[in-house]
């Protein structure tokens, strides 16, 4: 039996690796296909996450995790600025679980962000994105390839985030 | 069971390699991961209860591959936990290789999986395979699952597996899995629902768990006051299925939501509910309100004799669930608090949590120009109202019996915990922000830890940013907990400082001044230090960590007292 896990590991890792060389330069990736939930409990397929050929900002958050609020909060305070000169959009997916995915709305209610929120409860595009811990954030450029990612939050990192932003949306 | 085992193993290789062939028509085939490391080098430390090792170094590393090309995806996880650190290793969370691996194809209408996988029916009240890595949780099933969308708004899913443990191997393993969930959408179903701005939402699903009867349970029964015998659950007597059904709605108009769901789990005599004969039930309830700057959320939980598991005879930690009772209290992350979190305690809990948020509107005279955020919380959590049956009293113990009878909504005679917190959050200026925060807690020390009595404890902190320059920050934590009971008084501080968007340093002390016992007024210290590069981060941190409970989620682990450095790396690609 555990000869047969070793050799199955060892075919699907050289199987990928393989299959990965030619394919990584030319193109960037995009988002997964998963079906999460809208905040109203509507089927939502992360591949329908659009802006009409402008920037996209993912991140990934719970309203347990201190250091994603912050970087939210920050962002909001900025958000309308980002929004007028960048025409971005924000997707914030709480990975938040049934104990306390209820309570999203009311919280992202309370704080009065203008965010398109969607829900993960079972993790699904977190596990799907390979994200370790959240925070999590990526920017996505105006075909909806992935050209930034970034795992944790420090307080003025969204600096990076709008300079990012500022050079895909002159781009276009 | 081998033989499947080897099929689905058969089934997850050939779906990988095929579509290797086909990538060049498709150009989407992708290949993700990620990989994390944390380790330790331990010093023992007789004092704070740091016990020395036999092996110094420790370390829990895992490497997650992920290949997925259109619809079709598959992975596997290799983990190494041949030495883990001490808290996996009081887990008995060791071991190594793969045991996460999974191949699965998905279009408009079917979804179908077979390897190991991750599921949540409902709120979890009858199932949820889920991992939580930080405290060694991995339920994942190892089988088949299919969901299928015969029309927008209705999926149907079926799920057949053997839940993991830890390492040990599924060769032999007499007990599964197997369920069925239907969820229905009528906002999407009948779109005109959803245009007149309501939500209609309603499910329900059966899993019913296998557990193979191979031998008689003993009890003890004791026949007077004072004397105990030995009696037999004759092993014909234990039920081999044990089925839980589940309904749930939701129901939304505009600001307002309902969600409710009840489960009934049938006769499941086994370790945790001392081999009762009795029914059990979960009920959720959560209604939330909310508005653009105001918000509300409150719900309320009951669970009586909900203890689901794979094997009738396991009652370590968290181990073999099949489902998930939320703990529905607010979690904290202040350092002081996290000894007295609150643990879900699916046999026996009844309880209420109440949040409110608000926002002192932005350039308003009270709430400056960046506006104020207001945060109340409340809660509280008895165990249930038990009466024993008159057959239970003859025998002098509920094993064996029905085992007791419950008023549904009448709160057992103990309190488990109790939170009243009330937070501010406000940007003074563009470089200082500042959080208040103050908690009133209640925890029963006897019946959530074991230990004696009821903690009654004040937290007071206070959480201060000032971005020194643009992409210099720093950051002050002070708390102070004040009590009469436990380990006593502690103050707790912390200085964060963070250069966006690599670095991060921090020294911290935690100092318990008011334990009773004079030799354990100690200090519990710590410096840290970390880069972060994109997914990277990398972290290293010498100090002493204080024996307690790390929570996430409801789910509690315990953490033994540790000194030591720790290095710990994750990255994604």
């Amino acid at each position: 039996m555990k000869k047969i896990m070793f050799i199955a590991a060892a075919l699907l890792f050289s199987a990928t690796l393989w299959a990965q060389e030619p394919m990584m330069e030319k193109n960037l990736a995009k988002l997964p296909a998963v079906t999460i939930q809208t905040l109203d409990g509507q089927a939502f397929n992360t591949q329908d996450i659009q802006n009409d050929g402008k920037p996209i900002i993912v991140s990934l958050w719970a309203t347990w995790c201190r250091p994603c609020i912050a970087e939210l909060m920050a962002i909001a305070d900025e958000y309308e600025d980002w929004v007028e000169e960048t025409g971005v959009k924000l997707y914030a997916v709480s990975i938040d679980d049934a104990k306390t995915s209820a309570r999203v709305a009311p919280f992202v209610n309370g704080k009065g962000w203008e965010y398109t929120v969607l829900l993960d409860v079972n993790s699904d595009f977190k596990r799907a994105m390979n994200v370790n811990d959240v925070p999590f954030m990526c920017i996505l450029n105006g075909n909806g390839e992935i050209v930034w990612e970034h795992t944790s939050y420090a307080p003025g990192s969204e600096e990076e985030v709008y300079e990012i932003l500022k050079q895909l949306s002159k781009k276009q | 069971m081998k033989r499947l085992l080897q099929l689905i193993m058969i089934t997850v290789l050939v779906a990988a390699c095929w579509p290797t062939q086909a990538q060049h028509q498709l150009g989407s085939s992708r290949i993700s991961g990620d990989f994390g490391f944390n380790g330790m080098y331990y010093i023992p430390d007789s004092l704070i209860g740091a016990d020395a090792v036999d092996s110094k170094v420790r370390a829990n590393a895992f490497l997650n591959l992920l290949y997925s090309n259109g619809g079709f995806s598959a992975g596997m996880r290799y983990e190494f936990y041949q030495f883990p650190l001490i808290d996996f290793e009081k887990l008995n969370y060791k071991g190594q290789g793969i045991r996460y691996f999974f191949a699965d194809y998905k279009n408009d209408f079917i979804q179908v999986t077979a390897g190991n996988f991750y599921e949540q029916f409902g709120n979890g009240l009858s199932l949820r395979a889920y991992e939580e890595r930080q405290l060694g949780i991995d339920n994942s099933l190892l089988g088949a699952r299919i969901k299928v969308t015969p029309y927008k708004g209705i999926c149907l899913t079926g799920v057949w597996g053997v839940e993991r443990l830890n390492f040990d191997s599924y060769v032999g393993r007499k007990d599964f899995v197997r369920g069925v969930d239907g969820d229905f959408n009528f906002g999407e179903i009948f779109p005109k629902i959803t245009e007149k701005g309501f939500i209609l939402h309603v499910g329900g699903s059966f899993v019913s768990k296998f557990d193979k009867a191979d031998d008689d349970v003993y009890i003890t029964v004791y026949p007077e006051p004072d004397v105990n015998t030995s009696a037999v659950i004759a092993k014909d007597k234990l039920p081999q299925n044990t089925p839980v059904w589940a309904a749930r709605a939701s129901f939304g108009y505009k600001g307002f939501r309902l969600d409710g769901e009840f489960a009934q789990k049938m006769q499941d005599p086994n370790v945790t509910n001392d081999f009762i004969y009795r029914k059990g039930n979960a009920l959720f309830l959560s209604a939330t309100y909310s508005m653009k700057g105001f918000g509300v959320a409150a719900s309320f939980i009951r669970a009586d004799n909900m203890d689901f598991r794979s094997q009738r005879m396991m009652k370590t930690n968290s181990l073999l669930f099949i489902n998930n009772i939320p703990a529905i209290n607010r979690q904290y992350s202040y350092q002081l608090l996290a000894n007295y979190s609150y643990a879900s305690q699916p046999n026996s809990q009844i309880g209420v949590q109440l949040q409110v948020n608000y926002q002192i509107p932005k350039k308003s005279k009270i709430g400056g120009k960046y506006g104020t955020d207001l945060t109340f919380n409340f809660s509280r959590f008895h165990n249930i109202d038990k009466v024993w049956t008159p057959e239970a009293l003859a025998i002098g113990t509920m094993s064996g019996t029905d085992g007791y009878t419950s008023n549904f909504f009448k709160f057992g005679p103990d309190l488990l915990y109790q939170d009243i917190g009330f937070e501010v959050h406000r940007r003074l200026t563009k470089k200082w922000e500042l959080t208040l925060a103050y908690n009133y807690i209640t925890y029963n020390l006897e019946l959530l830890k074991g230990h004696e009595g009821i903690m009654r404890g004040h937290l007071v902190a206070a959480d201060v940013l000032w971005k020194v320059a643009p992409k210099h920050s720093l950051r002050l934590e002070a708390q102070h907990f004040y009590t009469k009971d436990d380990d006593g008084s502690s103050i707790f501080g912390l200085l964060e400082y963070s250069i966006s968007p690599h670095w991060f340093f921090s020294v911290s002390d935690e100092w318990n001044y008011g334990n009773p016992d004079k030799a354990h007024k100690l200090h519990y210290y710590n410096i840290a230090a970390a880069y972060v590069w994109r997914t990277t981060r990398i972290a290293l941190n010498f100090g002493k960590t204080k024996e307690g409970i790390l929570c996430i989620g409801g789910v509690c682990r315990a953490v033994p007292a540790s000194y030591g450095v720790g290095l710990s790396v994750t990255t994604s690609f």
